[in-house]
């Protein structure tokens, strides 16, 4: 599911699962649900290899060969084949069969299972994948490319539109969003962007497979909290040579607005649940109501802490409107 | 009806013991069933006079499940059926599954009858598949073939554990028959495979001494039963035939551990 939310997000393209119509029909079913929650309406392009028992006990390679020409029959800009957990037990050489001479990029992401993956392992091991159509380029004058937008988090054009907003305070640009909407064309521009920025990648791998392939400087994650978002602009200043001074004390400006547009809660009580397995930190929630003067403590009012932090000031925002609705159901 | 299966060794000569048994049982007037259970497909082809019959796997994905028991069992030497599994080329797909999807179709087509079924196994029990003839009380007397080699005790030695283990099971009724010293002249050897078979809980069965006729039988493309009945091979084979029918006893295994093996293997192999 990991993998198949990054393919699905490429232009034009086909994505195969290799593997029994089964694990295609329950991992399509729930990417179109999710989908269709975010009124994205545009059904991605998905297909099974349809392995069956023959397949299984004969091997695979060929049901993905004739699903692979199927898919090149429709001419998509490139086919991404996401191996299972059958197709990796019965030892199918997916690769192998993904390398033949196409008539499209046949690009093949691993991404079973049992062999200890999560969704962020089948997220990342497609961004890998993809990550084979950039070409290097001399220069690296071409905006901000951002790398792993969560294509299935519900504020995932807000945040985007955030970053953005913040980029360009800077006089920057984004580049390419790889991978949300974008041809593998315009990936392999990539190599010319002058920053890359993770979406949220605290562990350094997006990090550094991407720094060594493009020779471009990156930023780890999209900027969160109130100091946090200060400090991306300084970053992202000083990566690209950019004077960030009068982005910065414009945005300090802003948070400073944002405290007077949420006034009336200074005084108020909270408390934060994580409900026990939200990434988010409570930390920078915690500064959030500092800056608001906004007590923290296990009687306040419960406010559910949502699964990644808001992206930058506008985030903020928009989090704090729903602060403000638990408040105020409270008290009312 | 007799359900049997010999596990050994890859290379151990399995499938030559199975022919030659199937052969035996069937010359004093047995319904005999050899099921071949493994993708090279070369159990039953002396009893079929070198003919390569098609495997059930192969018929069923030319054909689907709308096949006949005709089409899957073939007679050969003494009226005994011959079944071939088959499975995949070397190298690809999932031959343990090709075994289960076998079984599956024969117990569909009601194929597996007679008074003995013998089931021909390929090398080691190397996954669930091939574990399958001992699965769901098909094969209740499992026989080891093995030679005095430490490999091929190793591996017989495996064959224990997974026995130990499926014997457990609530369905399954498999035991250790008895063990087979398929021979390879090695001094000492039948006192070895003798000692083996007695510390993993059974008894050596029979003692098959290596002999010139089983490769010459083969290369006339029969069993040593059928090219040379009156030869001492054929006889070792009778009796070894006439030893399996009557046995009652069989055990559940107790594998070595390694240390044992080894140490077995020093005491009766000269270094």
């Amino acid at each position: 599911m990991g993998a198949l939310s990054v393919s699905a997000f490429l232009d034009d393209a086909v994505t195969i699962v290799h593997g029994p119509d089964g694990c295609t029909h329950i991992n399509t079913s729930l990417l179109h649900t999710t989908l269709l929650e975010h009124d994205i309406y545009t059904i991605p392009r998905i297909i099974s290899s349809g392995l069956g028992e023959e397949e299984v006990i004969f091997g695979g390679e060929e049901a993905l060969a004739e699903a692979i020409a199927l898919a090149c029959s429709s001419r998509p800009s490139a086919v991404c084949v996401i191996s299972t957990c059958v197709t990796e037990t019965i030892g199918d050489d997916t690769a192998a069969v993904c390398a033949r001479d196409w008539d499209v990029p046949v690009v093949h992401i691993e991404s079973s299972g049992f062999l200890g993956g999560t969704f962020h392992s089948g997220y990342n091991s497609a961004l890998f994948a993809l990550a084979d159509f950039i070409e290097p380029s001399p220069s690296h004058d071409r905006g901000v490319n951002l790398i792993g937008e969560k294509n299935l988090e519900f504020e995932v054009e807000a945040n985007y539109a955030e970053v953005a907003r913040l980029l360009g305070t800077l006089g920057l640009e984004v580049h390419v969003r790889f991978v949300r909407n974008v041809s593998p064309a315009k990936i392999r521009e990539m190599g010319g962007g002058c920053l890359n920025v993770m979406r949220d990648d605290p562990q350094g791998i997006l990090s550094s497979h991407f720094d060594a392939l493009t020779g471009i400087p990156s930023i780890p994650a999209f900027p969160a909290g109130l100091a946090g978002t200060l400090a991306f602009l300084e970053e992202a200043g000083r990566l690209t040579g950019t004077d960030a001074s009068d982005a910065v004390r414009e945005e300090e400006t802003r948070q400073e607005e944002l405290a007077a547009e949420f006034s009336d809660l200074a005084g108020a009580c909270i408390a934060f649940d994580n409900f026990g397995f939200q990434s988010a930190g409570n930390d920078l929630f915690e500064e959030i109501a500092g800056h608001l003067g906004i007590h923290v403590a296990p009687e306040g009012t419960v406010i559910p802490v949502p699964f990644c932090m808001p992206v930058g000031t506008f985030g903020i925002r928009a989090m704090l409107r729903q602060w403000r609705r638990f408040i105020d159901g409270q008290a009312m | 009806m007799k359900q049997i299966a010999l596990y050994g060794k890859g290379g151990i000569g399995k499938s030559t013991t199975s022919a030659n048994l199937s052969a035996a049982l069937a010359d004093t007037g047995c319904d005999v069933m050899q099921i071949g259970c493994d993708p090279k497909h070369d159990s039953t082809r002396m009893l079929m006079h070198g003919r390569w019959i098609p495997t059930v796997l192969d018929l069923v994905r030319e054909k689907g499940d709308k096949i006949g028991v005709g089409e899957v069992v073939f007679e050969g030497y003494g009226g005994v059926r011959c079944v071939e599994a088959g499975g995949p080329e070397p190298g690809i797909g999932c031959a343990g599954r090709g075994i289960i999807a076998t079984f599956q179709l024969l117990q569909k087509l009601d194929a597996l009858y007679g008074d003995v079924i013998l089931y021909d196994v390929l090398g080691d029990v190397v996954c669930g598949g091939f574990a399958m003839p001992m699965r769901e009380g098909y094969a209740q007397e499992i026989y080891l073939v093995t030679s005095g080699e430490f490999m091929s005790l190793y591996a017989a030695n495996n064959i224990c554990k997974a026995i130990a283990r499926l014997s457990k099971r609530s369905k399954a009724r498999c035991a250790l028959g008895g063990v087979i010293c398929n021979a390879k002249n090695i001094p000492g050897e039948e006192e070895l495979v003798r000692e083996f078979a007695e510390l993993v809980g059974s008894r050596l069965i029979a003692y098959v001494p290596r002999a010139q006729v089983v490769q010459i039988a083969e290369v006339n493309q029969q069993t040593v039963i059928e090219f040379a009945p009156d030869s001492a091979q054929a006889m070792v084979y009778r009796q070894l035939a006439e030893t399996i029918q009557t046995n009652t006893e069989t055990s559940i295994p107790t594998p070595l551990e390694m240390h044992e093996l080894e140490t077995l293997a020093r005491k009766h192999i000269p270094v």
